[in-house]
Order: structure tokens, then C-alpha cells, then sequence
């Protein structure tokens, strides 16, 4: 290789290198804890001297006072996902296509309220939220989560749906007007299959959306049973003693179910997301 | 290709056509979502801050005043560190060498991974007796690292850095896909008429980027004023309440069983938030 | 099969007026073409006919019966579109399949008039692909297979052959045009192209500025067009036109006379009319009205030549060679019944 080419690369390491340490370390701290045991995990080093896998074992066995709900709470974790992920996918897979496709009168209307709820920081909404939830006595209710999650999601899903769906073009309705299709039959037969990649996207998107939520799961849900793994974990911060290690244990497998499907659903979040995010 | 709109009757006497119908009842679902969880908390929220004894009682709390301080700094700190990062990071991942796409996949973790753990992993890394931070300044220098949650700067400092790792990946992504819209003809053309690479960057792809790094910078002002996981799950608000910013502001409060005053919070901070989000409006509204 | 009847069609854009009034009738099995410029309306009172554009004033009938409050489905038409519309995801049978798979019909008559449509058009073989496979002129025919399907009454097409290149879309003419012989089916076709219009259809309607300029044969409208705009319109090269007075019973225009056609009443002395002779009813001959050569082009079996006369520009196609080169100067002849006379104010035929 050249010399330019190695300078060309060295620069490049430079930037790469930093960039990987940089992103990596909390994440790596994060396992670090996870498989050391009690005793050494706070001595600072910067590997176990005798990692274990222990700690999980612990997790799983649901073998400490903070863990006592662990199993339930994953499950309502992953309950609440899926719940708003579908949800949301119906309100503003309909919504979307009544604006775009059908063209309904008052759509633009829709799509900027929409679009107003989505710039408004969910941190904001958080306590009138809190308020209104006590007043409709949905407090304690996972329905109570589901729901503010929905509405948080919704907007931002409409807008990429709405974006995705302006760029079929117009005869195929038309086409399939002619063809004699009923605007249920021209919802289900033509446009849900042709949408799919950014049905996906933005499934996705509602799901991890809940799955990682910690404000709203933590005003809204109060019953150890009944919140989410999110809060579960914040809870252990309330003693100074806390296991530690088991609370970066079960962190950890927190964090696994979003980073295993941001990578599997890759592509389609990325181009999904981004083009929705940025009007170009 | 034909792009003429279904011309339905406008008139307000003509029965709906089935066309018609299934477009308002597609709209109702959303509809419902809004009513009912945003305009009426909103509407609640703002009768709930309508006692003026309130905003009185919140210009007279220290601690709000520190918030407000705190969130300005935070905004225009971390979003300029964080956004001059994304722009010169976007450069370097619209290389497409092989380990550049593997440090690229792997850049995405923090925006992928939930918050929480991450958030008391760094936590914990920083903690003054076992954190592995102090015990690696303590290894290799022998003195004591500093408390560094146990001072107001340094907390709110490493708060911004928490948020500016978190949100980093999303708005390099962005960038980056602004890069590559800029069509390679033009930096080809660019070599040939001699040009450096900072003139390169200066005469073409700024000035494409401009705009769009424009809108993202005012969109992450409005995210990270709702950023609410950094600051509480770092620091608590601490040390005593001093790195509050206006996110976590209003749920003190709440917890405080003054929902007056959480309400007159949010509300003192609308004229900052509405024009963003007025401004982000008409630039994404179709 | 059905006839078709236009009466006194208007169409509003908000406050904007695109079809002023528009009346004919389609007969039975008929091959009507709509020809004129881009936003002439004809597009428009297509879409009115198929139920995909509200009817602001007047009626439309099939066979005698009205459609306006009629939605598209329910009026027995099929529609061809410019960009064909198939569906993506759907292979080609099922494309065609797709409006009785709507009407719940059986597995039998599904597969016998797929079967049958894909026959006429050859597409057997491709039944199981996707339009993302096909090319332009593969694609054009499916979205035919989709309407033939149908078996409707009138099959509507919209300027279907623009998406195609040149020699495509010559091949495909033929081919629809065969499809009508064999089908049968009356027939509103929409195009912007005039050589379209004369090749395919039994009658044009030539429209401009969403009124009706005329209609006929396209023999009647190439030999008489009544007005200025049918008489540059149709055409190619288009009709040679300048403007000039009367004088007796020539037209004296760009320095010489020009002779009028015998059975020009009307005209009176001194009157301003526009002259008009088609490039192929010029001849040269050793003597007549000068000109001077700008460009030639030949062409193979055509030659056609640039003249000038003074400030105007005027065409003439030959058969065969000439020896004829740029700059020299050529005398004109024609048969004055060839020629047209228009007012130059009304811009009627005299």
C-alpha cells in the first residue's frame, strides 16, 4: 500500500476508533457487572477475574426482593409492546390511508394536529396525562399505559404512513375503482400488501417505543405486579446497598429484545424512519 | 402521470357517498386517541395551571430558576456539541469500507438499546468509591477522582453527555443520508477544478446540508427539552435539586403533591416550546 | 357493447370552467378518439364518463340510460390508464382476475375469461409474473387483458400508448386496433397524438379549451376541417398557414396570389383571411409563386423541404428524390380545391 493510503486509513482509524471506544463503553460496563459476582463487581477492574453467568441465574430464579416479580414484569413489558405496537399500527394505518388515499375532507387538519402532538416533548404531557388518567380511573391500569403510549406513538406513525403512501400512485385506487372494489376491499387487497416495509417500520417503531418507555410506565403504574421491567429497574435505585450487578443482569436482558429487532428489522427502520423524519 | 384528486360533492345537502363515509369513519380511531389523551389533559393541564398564585410561587422557587438556567445551558451546549459531532461523524460513515459499516452498525446501539440500563451503567461507572472510572484515575495516578455526581457542574455536564450519546447515532444517521443525497458528480467536478476538502465541504456540501441540519438542530432542541431519562436517572435532580432541567422540574413537583406548580412549570416554559414547534410544522406540514 | 351519449357536459374546477357544454353521441361498437392539446379537457370528460370525476352540469348516458349519479363500478365500463395502474403485488392472473375475484365470482368463469383475454393478447405464458418483470409494452397489454376481462360495455383508454417509445407504440396502434375488429366494443380512446387519432379511429372529436371543435371521420377532418385550430391540428407536418386579403378569387398574401378553391362562396373583396395549403398539396413545378429553399430533408422515400417567402416559413412534402439545394429558389404550384380559406376573425372555414 502507498503511503497515501496508509495516512488515508490511519486518518480514518483515528475517527473510528474513538467513535467505537465511545459507543461501547457504557454497554460494555453494562455486561462487565452482569457477569461479575457480588463480591468483585465493584472493585473496578476492567475485566472479571472470574466471570459467571451466575448473576442470571439469580434474575431468572427471581432470587431477591427486587426481583420478585422479575417474570411478570417481563411479561408486561412485553404485553404492553405488542399491545401498543398493534394498536397504534390500526389507528394510524387507518388514519393514513383515509388522508391519503381516500382524501377525506378536514385530512390535512388530521395530519397537523398529528403532526403538533408529535413535537410537543411526551415529558410535557406527562403529568396532565398523569392528572387525566386519575380523573377517566385508568391509574394502575396497563390500559392506562397502552393507551398514553398510542397516543404518543400515532402521530409520527401517521406522518411516515401518510409520506409512504402519497408515493402510490393514485390509478391503482382508481384502477381498482373500476375493477369494482369497495373501499374496505381497496384498504385490505391493495393497499395493506403494497405498504408492508413501512407497516413494518413503524410497528416497530410503536413497539420499542413502549418497550423502552420509563417516564409514563413509572407515573402510571404503581402495583410491583403491574409495571413494566423499566420501572422494576428504576426501583432498585432506591437503597444504596442495591445488588448491583443483578440489577446490570437484568438490564441487560432488557436491553437485548430492542437491540435484537433494530437489527433484524435494519433495513427497514433505517430507510423507514429517516425518510419520514426528514422532508427532502 | 395523473395526479387529479377524487373530486367528491362538496355540497353539505348531498347524502355521503360510501367513498366518503369510510374516509371519516378511517379518521375516527385517531381521533378518539386525540380527544380524548391529548386535548382534554392538555385542556385539564392548563385549567389545573390557571391560579396566577402559582406562577408567582414558581418565580420565587430557586430551584426553578436554576432549572431554567440549567435547561438553556443544556439545550445550547449539548445540541451544538451534538449536532457539530453528527456533521463531521456523517462525513466519516459515508465511507464504504468494510470496517466502516461495522463500526456503523455497531454506532447504533445506544440509540437502539433502551435508556435505563444504560443510563445506570454510566451511573454506576461513576461512582466515587467503586465506580471504575475513580478506581482507574486512582490505579494509575493515586489520587481520589472527583464525587462527580455530588457536584452540580459536573453532574449536569455528564447529563448533557449522556444525552448527546444516546441521541448521537439518530441524527448522524440523518446526516449522513443528506451526504448521500449530494450526487457524486458534483465533488468529482470539484476535484478536478482543484479543490481542497474543505473546500469541497464548504462550497458543496454545506451548503446542501444547510437546511436540513437547520430543522434537525431545531428538532433536537424540542427532544431534549423532553428529555427526562438523562437528568433523572443519572442524578436524581441532585445534588439538592440542582440539576433539574424543566423536564424533570414538573414531576418534582408531582411528587411534591404540588401539581399546581408542575403545571405552571410546563406552561412558563410553552413560549419557548411553540415556536419550535410551530417552526417544525411548517417546514414537515404537506 | 352500448352507445354513448355526451349532452351539454360542463365541468368546474372550483371557480375555474375546463368543459364549456360538450354534446355528441357515440354509436354502438364505435372507435371514437379524443384528440387536442394538453389540458383541452378530454382527459377530463374521459374520467367524467368512467365515474372518476364528478359531473358539474349535463348528462351521460349508456345506452340510453343515465350514469351521473352512477358510481364507476356500477356502469359497465373498463378503463385502460396511461401509466397502466397494475397491481404490484399481483402477477398477472391475478391482475386480470382481480375485478371478478371483487364480484365473488367462481373459479370456472374466473379461469375461462382470464384464459380467454390472455389468449387474444398473448400473454399466456406470462400469467404467472409480476408487472415489475414485464416491459412497457408486456405491462400495456395486461392492463388491456384486466379490461377485457370486465366485458363491459365501453372500454375507456387513457392516452395508453405515451409511456412507450416510438416503434412500440406503432406496433400497439395495430394492435388495439385489431383487438376493436375483433371485440367489437365501442371504444373512447384519449390521446394528444393527431397521427393516433387518424390511424385508429372511425370518428375523432378534436377537442381545444374544453369545447368541441369538430367532429368526423378522419378523412372528413384532414379534407374540411371547419376551422383554423382542426386544420393545423391535424395533420403532420402541419397545414402551411398565412394571412392575406381577397382579391376576386384569389388570396393575395406574402406578395403573390394564391388561388381559392371554386366552391368558396362567401368570401368577399377584400376580406382577411388565413390561407391554408398542406405541405403535401404543394408542388414544384418550372413556374408558379417563388420561394427560396432553407433546409431539405430527405428522408428516404419523402423529401421535405424549408421554404422561405419574405418573413414566412412554409413546408412542403414530395415524394422522392430532388435535386434541389439549400438557397436556391423554386416556384410553387397547387390545385386551388386543395386549398383552405378561413376568416381571420372567426377563424371559420369559408
Amino acid at each position: 500500500m502507498s503511503f497515501k493510503k496508509v495516512a488515508a486509513e490511519a486518518k480514518l482509524l483515528l475517527i473510528g476508533i474513538p467513535v467505537l471506544i465511545w459507543t461501547l463503553f457504557p454497554i460494555y460496563h453494562m455486561v462487565l457487572f452482569a457477569i461479575s459476582p457480588r463480591d468483585t463487581a465493584t472493585s473496578g477492574h476492567l475485566w472479571p477475574e472470574h466471570p459467571t453467568l451466575q448473576n442470571f441465574e439469580i434474575v431468572f430464579k427471581r432470587d431477591h426482593f427486587y426481583l420478585d416479580h422479575f417474570w411478570q414484569q417481563l411479561g408486561n413489558s412485553f404485553l404492553i409492546a405488542i399491545s401498543v405496537g398493534a394498536l397504534t399500527l390500526f389507528v394510524a394505518t387507518t388514519a393514513a390511508f383515509a388522508i391519503s388515499r381516500l382524501k377525506v375532507r378536514g385530512g390535512r387538519t388530521v395530519m397537523n394536529l398529528a403532526l403538533f402532538t408529535y413535537f410537543i416533548p411526551a415529558a410535557f404531557l406527562a403529568v396532565p396525562m398523569y392528572k387525566t388518567m386519575g380523573l377517566y380511573g385508568l391509574l394502575n391500569n396497563q390500559w392506562s399505559l397502552i393507551l398514553a403510549m398510542v397516543t404518543i406513538a400515532s402521530p409520527y406513525c401517521i406522518w411516515v404512513l401518510k409520506q409512504a403512501s402519497d408515493k402510490l400512485p393514485y390509478e391503482l385506487d382508481e384502477a381498482a375503482r373500476m375493477d369494482g372494489a369497495t373501499p374496505l376491499q381497496l384498504f385490505w387487497m391493495v393497499y395493506l400488501p403494497l405498504m408492508v416495509p413501512s407497516l413494518v417500520a413503524v410497528g416497530t417503531y410503536a413497539l420499542l417505543l413502549a418497550w423502552n418507555e420509563y417516564l409514563y410506565a413509572f407515573l402510571l403504574l404503581s402495583k410491583d405486579q403491574d409495571v413494566t421491567l423499566s420501572v422494576a429497574l428504576g426501583n432498585f435505585l432506591s437503597a444504596d446497598d442495591s445488588p448491583w450487578e443483578l440489577l446490570m443482569a437484568t438490564g441487560l436482558i432488557y436491553a437485548l429484545p430492542p437491540a435484537a429487532i433494530y437489527y433484524s428489522f435494519k433495513r427497514y427502520m433505517v430507510s423507514g424512519l429517516t425518510a419520514g423524519a426528514v422532508k427532502s | 402521470m395523473n395526479a387529479q384528486t377524487l373530486n367528491l360533492p362538496t355540497t353539505a345537502a348531498a347524502p355521503l357517498t360510501n367513498w366518503q363515509w369510510w374516509g371519516r369513519a378511517m379518521v375516527v380511531p385517531y381521533l378518539l386517541i386525540f380527544v380524548i389523551f391529548v386535548l382534554y389533559p392538555v385542556g385539564y393541564g392548563l385549567w389545573l395551571a390557571r391560579h396566577p398564585q402559582s406562577y408567582v410561587e414558581l418565580m420565587k422557587d430557586p430551584i426553578f430558576f436554576r432549572s431554567a438556567v440549567n435547561t438553556f445551558v443544556f439545550l445550547v451546549v449539548a445540541i451544538n456539541i451534538k449536532m457539530v459531532v453528527a456533521l463531521g461523524l456523517s462525513g466519516f460513515f459515508v465511507n464504504t469500507r468494510w470496517w466502516v459499516k461495522w463500526i456503523a452498525a455497531i454506532f447504533i446501539l445506544p440509540w437502539a438499546v433502551p435508556s435505563i440500563p444504560t443510563i445506570l451503567s454510566v451511573r454506576f461507572m461513576l461512582n466515587p468509591e467503586w465506580g471504575i472510572i475513580n478506581s482507574a484515575i486512582f490505579r494509575w495516578t493515586g489520587l481520589d477522582g472527583p464525587n462527580w455526581l455530588n457536584d452540580p457542574t459536573l453532574a449536569l455536564s455528564l447529563s448533557m453527555l449522556m444525552h448527546v450519546w444516546k441521541s448521537l447515532p439518530f441524527w448522524t444517521l440523518i446526516l449522513v443520508a443528506a451526504r448521500l443525497a449530494i450526487p457524486a458528480e458534483q465533488y468529482e467536478a470539484a476535484s478536478v477544478d482543484g479543490a481542497t476538502t474543505w473546500q469541497k465541504f464548504t462550497f458543496i456540501t454545506w451548503p446542501s446540508m444547510r437546511s436540513l441540519y437547520l430543522t434537525s438542530t431545531i428538532l433536537s432542541m424540542i427532544w431534549t427539552l423532553g428529555d427526562f431519562n438523562s437528568v433523572y436517572l443519572l442524578t436524581g435532580g441532585g445534588p439538592a435539586d440542582m440539576t433539574h432541567v424543566l423536564a424533570t422540574l414538573g414531576i418534582r413537583y408531582l411528587r411534591l403533591d404540588q401539581v399546581d406548580l408542575a403545571m405552571a412549570s410546563i406552561v412558563v416554559a410553552l413560549p419557548f416550546i411553540l415556536p419550535l414547534v410551530f417552526f417544525m410544522m411548517k417546514r414537515l406540514s404537506k | 357493447m352500448a352507445s354513448v351519449s355526451f349532452h351539454n357536459i360542463q365541468k368546474n374546477f372550483g371557480a375555474v370552467k375546463v368543459i364549456h357544454g360538450i354534446s355528441f353521441d357515440i354509436q354502438d361498437g364505435e372507435f371514437v378518439v379524443l384528440v387536442g392539446p394538453s389540458g383541452c379537457g378530454k382527459s377530463t370528460l374521459l374520467r367524467m364518463l368512467a365515474g372518476l370525476e364528478d359531473i358539474s352540469g349535463g348528462e351521460i348516458s349508456i345506452d340510453g340510460r343515465v350514469i351521473n349519479e352512477l358510481e364507476s363500478k356500477d356502469r359497465d365500463i373498463a378503463m385502460v390508464f396511461q401509466s397502466y395502474a397494475l397491481y404490484p403485488h399481483m402477477t398477472v392472473r391475478e391482475n386480470m382476475a382481480f375485478s371478478l375475484r371483487l364480484r365473488k365470482a367462481d373459479a370456472h368463469t374466473t379461469e375461462e375469461r382470464v384464459g380467454n383475454a390472455a389468449r387474444i393478447l398473448n400473454l399466456d405464458k406470462l400469467l404467472d409474473r409480476f408487472p415489475r418483470e414485464l416491459s412497457g409494452g408486456q405491462r400495456q397489454r395486461v392492463a388491456m387483458g384486466r379490461a377485457i376481462v370486465r366485458d363491459p360495455k365501453v372500454f375507456l383508454f387513457d392516452e395508453p400508448l405515451s409511456n412507450l417509445d416510438a416503434k412500440l407504440r406503432v406496433a400497439m396502434r395495430a394492435e388495439i386496433k385489431a383487438l376493436h375488429q375483433r371485440l367489437k366494443t365501442t371504444t373512447v380512446y384519449v390521446t394528444h397524438d393527431q397521427i393516433e387519432a387518424m390511424t385508429m379511429a372511425d370518428r375523432i372529436v378534436v377537442m381545444h379549451d374544453g369545447i368541441v371543435e369538430q367532429i368526423g371521420t378522419p378523412l372528413a377532418l384532414f379534407d374540411k376541417p371547419s376551422n383554423l385550430f382542426v386544420a393545423q391540428f391535424i395533420g403532420s407536418p402541419s397545414m402551411n398557414v398565412f394571412k392575406g386579403s381577397v382579391q376576386s378569387n384569389t388570396v393575395n398574401a406574402l406578395g403573390a396570389q394564391w388561388a381559392m378553391p371554386t366552391n368558396v362562396t362567401s368570401a368577399t373583396q377584400g376580406q382577411q383571411v388565413y390561407f391554408g395549403i398542406r405541405p403535401s398539396d404543394i408542388n414544384l413545378a418550372s413556374s408558379g409563386i417563388a420561394a427560396k429553399v432553407v433546409v431539405v430533408e430527405p428522408t428516404g422515400a419523402e423529401t421535405e423541404l424549408l421554404l422561405q417567402i419574405g418573413e414566412q416559413s412554409l413546408t412542403l412534402v414530395m415524394h422522392g428524390r430532388t435535386d434541389v439545394k439549400p438557397d436556391d429558389t423554386v416556384y410553387l404550384q397547387f390545385d386551388a380545391n386543395k386549398a383552405h380559406v378561413f376568416d381571420a376573425s372567426s377563424e371559420q372555414r369559408l
